[in-house]
């Protein structure tokens, strides 16, 4: 603490300066209200301007951050200057984002070719269902299905086929979506998949061939209909209702409507299998456990979490210029990250340009 | 803040490097719009087939959405195939975005990231410019999951071998956040459960009241609260076997006795006079604000440094760190929510109440405190008795001198007492966690019961059986307003007028229409009745502007959808938002026909008249 009470003004300012942009930001986080619309110098001048104990917890953190900088940059044997404050030089060396996560940096940096490689359409090939989406559909005719996965895997197959297989065994199916834009899509969707007559929309004022065994709503009129069902007013066809698909279901954590979501779960019918769809969420286990709690029928899980089209990420510099964002070429989950060095380089030249002209 | 790169240019390269077609996500509405119209001053690029082509697919689209053949983008998209993609538009013209990206006409979408949930199509490239988004007042990160929703775009089965993200920065983007995001594995979801008052009506319709707490224990709330109460369980559980090893002394409740002589010895040598009681509301919130502690005033969120008993005001008070760094001092009754969230801090006995070391790292966990915490129910005990009188006789009648296990109890007391608190908070917060839905619904039940929807065993009444009809927003503010008469012999145009200015939730400029003297003195009358029911249901917005776009729309079916919108400031897409809600409103006050026979013809009557020219286009 003595160090950094002696700290004087002047020096606070040069190690600020030093600092890039998004590191000044998260030293303001907490300290300077409305930070995040000052440009580089109001923010040096503002962190300034703070007194007492949060001024010194203030010169702390730099301090301790510009040793941190000084021994990754004596690790990295970065031979450049380590006398404190850095020289204006100096200034693009620091890293701004971090890129120590991962010890991948053994390996040289991919390429930007390397990362644009490959780009194109498919051959066509045959329909063949994912294994995931088999056992999704077979697992219905035993258990409720929760299914987690990325976008674009191909969700709407399952729910396809599970509708299918309960509408032949003449049973009435019920999809809902969170929009009613989204309803919409699909109800155009659907009707070509199984003729126009087979598939019903409703919406809170419009009932458009409600009579049909597949019936498209978004999930509010579900939980009316349940409603109205548990409290003697039964719609005959829910006798009849065999499947339930809740598309979009991450949408139980929606703090507005979330609780809709649980109301459906929690009052669908016994006789009615539930199929979850959801976007990749973090807890799909969780839900599952929750169901197999209040549900009379077993839960099976399906948390898919590869894509089916690899993704790979680039950084497009403001003047044009296209560079790799990671070390590695492919995008893989839970290992980590490792910016790409030139990327670092020409981010930090963006962040020196955008926000210290001023100072010069 | 826009990208720093020219839309234009960013098209360019995109097309040059085959990364096309891309969505590009952009912070605002606005910004997509410019972006659009600053491809409206270059010369076309793309090959004349291929604008005729998508001439020819919209000209077929707009035969189902006539709306789309007046869209001012129109030129736009068919001479540089991009487009804009938001809120702002009517779902026409969005489906006809997205009908030409899936097959294959246009180069680049720019749309919001709000509306990323929404968006149903992919393409070969996403571009991100942001890290974070505008919610409510203040920027926030953007989650891992947002970020993959986004970037799960990227790349279509069948069509790409590949899929890309490209980054290109805007002004505050934090690449960090952005490969988190990329890397990372989505955080999990939280329950979001609420009980609204349509949820107890038709609960108690249905089911009889014993059954109740069983159906709300099986809620996916519920099944993340036993959850954190197994937790907090294991601990007192813990706390329970190390006090048992205190053995047994000669009276059960030694630790109690110690206590109150302590108290009453301090009491007596401070010769201060007794303290009022604590009022029910901050006796129950006392023994969680202990340092570490989230909690909500009315200055925000805060973490509890210290509590403490303020000399002058004889109150219960807390030292709270508070989001800009800054330290205050307040009453407990300040506290609002408690939340079940304690951060790790070191107290100490000086300000800042912890040490130095222990608040640097405050400011950090407090950068780590997620959007949503989870508050902690608080069971009020209002039969919470005040022990003065005991502390007074014990001071004076204190029986251990002559007690054997003397010696030990003095010895041991201090540790006993601090693992006794313990235990009892932590039983408080498994107690709280398991009846707190509960308790809620009983809180809600009350009011319904006050108001006269419940009678005093929670039956329905009369009035309850059609409220619970009404399951929307706002639901009771509806329902009261029919109760008195305020829709009585009501005009469509001024129903559907009311009932845009309840169901509009969207603070975004509009404009100032003149509404009719009737609407005025009808809108006058809401605005009390919503007033009066601000302890129990938050007033909606009531803005008189949607009110008139409304009452013009039903009032004057000769009005067309062009003429409706050059009367406000708001966008096409906000103004379709507004009507397709009225209409859902309108909807459940038709399903109130059995009651209210001429009410739910009157809005019956403002449905059909509503629903033309594009309200008429999607089912
Ligand atoms: N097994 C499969 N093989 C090839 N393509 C598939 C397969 N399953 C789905 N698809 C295609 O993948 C695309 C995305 O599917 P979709 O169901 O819309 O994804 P999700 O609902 O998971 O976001 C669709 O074009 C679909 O035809």
């Amino acid at each position: 603490m003595n160090e950094t009470r002696s700290l004087s003004d002047q020096d606070l300012q040069t190690m600020l300066e030093a600092l890039p942009l998004r590191r000044l930001h998260s030293l303001a986080k907490g300290r300077i209200p409305r930070h995040f619309r000052m440009g580089k110098r109001r923010l040096i001048v503002s962190l300034l301007g703070l007194q007492g104990e949060v001024r010194q917890y203030l010169a702390a953190e730099v301090t301790r951050h510009m040793a941190e900088q000084r021994t990754a940059i004596d690790a990295q044997q970065i031979s450049r200057k380590r006398s404190l404050p850095a020289p204006a030089t100096a200034r693009h060396k620091i890293k701004s984002p971090s890129t120590a996560t991962t010890a991948r940096s053994g390996t040289p940096p991919t390429t930007i070719e390397a990362v644009l490689e490959g780009i194109g359409v498919p051959p066509p090939t045959e329909f063949r269902p994912d294994p995931w989406q088999l056992e999704a559909v077979s697992c219905l005719s035993t258990s409720d299905v929760i299914v987690s996965a990325p976008t674009g895997s191909g969700k709407t197959y399952v729910a396809v086929e599970a509708a299918k297989r309960a509408i032949q065994q003449d049973q009435t199916v019920i999809y809902t979506s969170p929009l009613k834009a989204l309803s919409n899509t699909k109800y155009m969707e659907f009707s070509q998949i199984f003729g126009a007559d087979r598939v019903g929309i409703l919406t809170g004022d419009r009932r458009d061939n409600a009579q049909a065994p597949m019936l498209i709503m978004t999930t509010e009129i579900l939980r009316n209909l349940l409603y109205d069902a548990a409290s003697g007013e039964i719609d005959v066809r829910l006798n009849t209702l065999g499947l339930v698909i809740l598309d979009e279901s991450q949408y139980l954590a929606d703090p507005e409507r979330g609780v809709v979501w649980e109301e459906t779960i929690i009052f669908c019918p016994a006789q009615a299998r539930l199929l979850l769809l959801s976007a990749s969420i973090g807890n799909p286990d969780e839900i599952a456990a929750w169901l197999r709690s209040i549900r009379p029928v077993p839960c099976h899980l399906i948390h898919h979490r590869e894509r089916s089209v690899p993704l790979r990420a680039c950084y497009l510099h403001p003047n044009g210029n296209l560079t790799p964002l990671f070390r590695t070429r492919d995008l893989v989950q839970g290992r980590g990250y490792a910016f790409h060095p030139e990327t670092l380089k020409l981010f930090a030249e963006f962040e020196a340009r955008t926000f210290g002209r001023s100072k010069r | 803040m826009p990208p720093a790169i020219h839309p234009v240019d960013l098209v360019q390269v995109l097309r040059h490097k085959q990364l096309t077609p891309a969505i590009v996500f952009l912070t605002s509405r606005r910004a997509c719009d410019e972006a659009i119209e600053a491809f409206e001053r270059r010369a076309p690029v793309i090959a004349p087939e291929r604008t005729e082509a998508i001439r020819t697919f919209l000209a077929d689209l707009s035969k189902q959405f006539p709306s789309i053949a007046q869209h001012p983008l129109l030129p736009t998209v068919q001479h540089f195939a991009v487009a804009a993609h938001h809120a702002g538009h009517l779902p026409s013209w969005k489906i006809a975005v997205e009908e030409l990206m899936r097959k294959g006409y246009l180069d680049a979408v720019f749309a919001t990231t709000t509306l990323a949930a929404g968006v149903d199509f992919p393409a070969r490239t996403v571009v991100i410019t942001q890290s974070s988004v505008r919610k409510t007042r203040d920027f926030t990160d953007l989650t891992i999951g947002e970020i993959q929703q986004l970037a799960g775009r990227g790349g279509r089965r069948g069509k790409d071998l590949v899929g890309f993200v490209v980054v290109t920065p805007s002004p505050y983007i934090d690449l960090d956040v952005i490969a988190k995001g990329l890397t990372g594995y989505p955080e999990p979801i939280d329950s979001q459960f609420v009980v609204s008052y349509p949820m107890v009506l038709n609960l108690l319709k249905a089911y009889p009241l014993d059954q109740i707490e069983g159906i709300l224990a099986k809620s996916f709330a519920q099944f993340q609260l036993n959850q954190r109460a197994a937790v907090h369980q294991e601990h007192l559980d813990a706390i329970h076997v190390k006090l048992a090893a205190y053995g047994t002394r000669e009276c059960a409740d030694w630790i109690t006795q110690w206590q109150l002589f302590d108290l009453a010895k301090k009491r007596t040598s401070q010769r201060r006079l007794p303290r009022q009681p604590d009022s029910p509301e901050v006796a129950a919130r006392l023994p969680f604000l202990t340092p570490g502690r989230v909690v909500k005033t009315s200055k925000g969120r805060a973490i509890v440094l210290r509590h403490y008993a303020s000399r002058g005001k004889r109150q219960p008070m807390v030292s709270l760190f508070l989001e800009k760094g800054a330290i205050i001092e307040c009453p407990v009754s300040h506290v609002s929510q408690i939340y079940d969230k304690i951060v790790d801090i070191e107290p100490a006995p000086h300000f800042p109440w912890c040490t130095p070391h222990s608040f640097e790292r405050l400011v950090e966990q407090w950068e780590h405190l997620t959007a949503r915490l989870q508050t902690l129910p608080i069971v009020i005990d209002q039969e919470a008795t005040e022990d003065q009188e005991l502390v007074n006789t014990l001071a004076e009648d204190f029986p251990c001198p002559t007690c054997p296990s003397r010696q030990a109890c003095r010895r041991d007391h201090p540790a006993a007492l601090r693992l006794r608190q313990k235990a009892q908070q932590l039983t408080k917060t498994v107690q709280a966690l398991k009846t707190g839905l509960w308790h809620r619904f009983q809180e809600r039940a009350d009011i319904l019961h006050h108001l006269g929807y419940l009678t005093p065993t929670f039956q329905l009444t009369a009035e309850g059986e059609w409220a619970r009809l009404i399951r929307i927003d706002h639901s009771l503010l509806i329902s009261e307003l029919i109760r008195m008469g305020a829709f009585d012999a009501i005009e469509p145009a001024l129903l559907a007028a009311v009932l845009a200015s309840i169901a509009h939730d969207d603070d975004r400029p509009g404009s100032y229409l003149r509404m009719s003297p009737g609407l005025a003195t009808m809108m006058h009358r809401v605005r009390a009745v919503a007033e009066s029911l601000e302890p129990y249901e938050e007033p909606p917005l009531l803005r008189s502007d949607v009110a008139a776009l409304t009452e013009r729309w039903v009032g004057m079916p000769e009005l067309t959808w062009p003429q409706l919108i050059r009367m406000t400031a708001m966008a096409e897409g906000d103004v379709y938002r507004l009507l397709a809600r009225t209409l859902e409103y309108l909807s459940q006050i038709h399903t109130l026909k059995a009651t209210h026979p001429s009410l739910a013809d009157t809005a019956k009557i403002a449905i059909a008249t509503m629903q033309r020219d594009v309200l008429k286009e999607l089912p």
